[in-house]
């Protein structure tokens, strides 16, 4: 009797939520400034330019879902240079560490350049945005956000429905509102539970095991948009919106490699849709 | 119709639970909880409330309904926040939904022992939802079947650490003292009848739609049909679930008869289908704001920003909710 079997595991699982939740709560983590190890681990002694208006990070102060806030970066149209890369950091998350992105010839130049995804946040934190320009600064724009519980709370709204579709990709490119302006945007969409190793099944009462998205690439007519490195502080369905430059079909090949070894593939739909 | 007591399990239940302490604060709660917190730094929990009962009306014969505030909860309304029912039959007595404390159960079981002392023999929960379930704790004594959707269970007891956190935090200490996680010893899938002695209640579980586990209650004797957080009335919708399956539900749920429905917020008894109407039109103004700026290549943050404003001064409590139920329905729509 399965069913029966998985309601005595459901009850002794609530009954050990209480239990840790009764006896951990209470002990607050302590205030402590992780950065300036996380900097040094990250960028060495390499000088950060903060806050020069290079990079712009853009996410709510307060989270409404800590499972899937949203977060955008904007380089300015002001800044011309070429990018070299971005690296994304929650300074309190378990893995600190969001994704790191280093730019290819099709990342494009000329207009605003931008990078938008959903992330996790576990606890109240610094968000942080370090992005690399051409000639070798690094730049940071930081926020901190109120939220937490993201990375043990199960997002998934009806987990039945969701694991049917594992694997599946959206890729789309979007044209500029102006012809003049040279910098095209993409969307690329995969159906993944980004699961984290903190999650519980309560089906089997055991912690699910991590698989997630851990490199994704993304090339426009051949030449690399970006390379990704990503950890399980991207959200479930891990959603990336990003600029990229005009080519001459601007079409997109999207790869993307999950902790598991499995490879997803998909190409964005011809002539902009 | 009760689950085996004990089924020895050689599996090992892991001893470590992930710590995810605080919930997303607003500002408003954290002055509430500081001043809740400086109210009474010292006092132990002393149940007061013990001779305090819930305020109930009688709906229909043998059909009372208390009706909770439209609020988030706090230390001063205890989680007295959604619906709560009892059904009266010739031997027993059923509890649709608990409230969202102990001692806000408490108060409601108090309501059900000045108007009758009939055993109560069934707990039902219409889903997993703190304000509908953290009473559950308040009806142990009488040693009742607590009855659920077959998914409440998995639903519940994966968020138990998360609600937990967020209730302790917003209800302050004195509120949230005696609340525990009681699952379903009765999980329903499909339909299920439970008899009351002279009338019946028959329960159906539901496609995904404000959650995934929710579950509607028809009184035969008096056809009075309860609809849980399928129907919100005044209180804004929560979407939790699938805001195309609820759409669909309610499209079904309109063209059912019954002689009055109860939301799970709202008035203590509404007619169909004239109940459902404003929720429809709230879901479907998202749904149709949502696609359009989908369509245009917008993002989720553009949607959080416009998608459904019309209908916010259609709803109390719209400040606090609307914006997460375009966030759900957004990362929904976008896969179509």
């Amino acid at each position: 009797m399965p069913a029966l079997r998985s309601l005595v595991y459901l009850r002794r699982v609530a009954a050990l939520a209480t239990a840790a939740f009764v006896l951990l709560a209470p002990a607050a983590k302590a205030e402590e400034d992780v950065w300036p190890e996380l900097r040094q681990q990250t960028f060495g002694d390499r000088a950060i330019k903060a806050e020069d208006g290079v990079v712009v990070l853009e996410i709510p102060g307060t989270a409404e879902d800590a499972s899937l806030v949203p977060l955008t970066v904007r380089v300015p149209p002001s800044v011309t240079q070429n990018l070299k890369s971005l690296t994304l950091i929650v300074d309190k998350n378990p893995d600190p560490l969001v994704a790191a992105l280093s730019f290819g010839p099709a990342a494009g130049s000329g207009g605003e350049r931008s990078f938008s995804t959903r992330i996790r946040i576990d606890s109240f934190s610094h968000v942080r945005a370090v992005l690399e320009t051409e000639d070798g600064t690094l730049h940071m724009a930081t926020k901190f956000v109120a939220a937490a519980g993201g990375c043990g709370a199960m997002q998934a709204k009806d987990p039945d429905a969701e694991s049917v579709d594992l694997g599946k990709m959206i890729v789309k490119t979007f044209p500029p509102a102006l012809d003049s302006n040279p910098i095209w945007s993409g969307l690329v969409m995969i159906k993944h539970p980004n699961s984290n190793g903190m999650q519980l099944n309560v089906n089997t009462a055991n912690i699910i095991p991590a698989r997630f998205v851990k490199e994704v690439t993304v090339k426009r007519d051949g030449e690399i948009v970006f390379q990704m490195q990503s950890t399980f502080s991207i959200s479930t369905n891990p959603n990336f919106r990003f600029t990229f430059g005009r080519g001459a079909d601007n079409s997109l090949d999207v790869a993307i490699k999950d902790t598991d070894g499995a490879v997803f593939t998909a190409q964005s739909a011809p002539s902009g849709s | 119709m009760r689950s085996p007591a004990a089924i020895t399990s050689p599996r090992r239940i892991p001893e470590f639970f992930p710590v995810c302490e605080l919930s997303p604060i607003s500002r408003r709660n954290a002055v509430k909880a500081a001043l809740a917190f400086a109210a009474s730094p010292f006092l132990r929990y002393v149940p007061t409330y013990a001779a305090d009962h819930a305020e109930v009306s009688e709906i229909a014969p043998g059909v009372f309904v208390h009706q909770g505030r439209y609020e988030m909860q706090s230390p001063e309304n205890r989680g007295d926040m959604a619906n709560a029912c009892f059904v009266v039959g010739n031997e027993s007595v059923a509890v649709i939904d608990t409230l969202g404390s102990a001692v806000a159960g408490s108060e409601l079981r108090n309501a059900i022992r000045t108007v009758t002392s009939k055993p109560i023999r069934y707990v039902i929960n219409t889903h997993m939802h703190p304000d509908h379930v953290f009473g559950n704790a308040a009806f142990k004594e009488d040693n009742p079947i607590y009855v659920g959707h077959l998914k409440l269970a998995r639903g519940l007891a994966s968020r138990a650490e998360r609600y937990l956190a967020i209730n302790k935090q917003m209800l302050g200490d004195n509120a949230f003292q005696g609340i525990e996680i009681i699952l379903p010893t009765l999980a329903v899938n499909g339909t299920e009848t439970l008899d009351l002695g002279g009338r019946s209640l028959v329960l159906e579980t539901q496609p995904t739609a404000h959650t995934d586990n929710d579950m509607t209650i028809t009184d035969t004797a008096t056809d009075t049909l309860f609809l849980g957080d399928l129907l919100f009335s005044v209180h804004v919708p929560t979407l939790d679930g699938s805001i195309k399956g609820w759409l669909a539900l309610l499209d079904d749920l309109s063209r059912k008869q019954a002689a009055r429905v109860v939301p799970g917020h709202g008035p203590k008894a509404m007619e169909l289908p004239g109940a459902l109407e404003p929720e429809q039109r709230y879901l479907a103004a998202i749904v149709s704001d949502v696609r359009r700026l989908i369509k245009e290549g917008k993002t989720l943050e553009d949607a959080t920003r416009v998608a459904g404003f019309s209908e916010r001064d259609a709803w109390k409590l719209f400040d606090q909710y609307h914006v997460r139920n375009v966030t759900a329905a957004f990362a929904e729509l976008e896969w179509e």
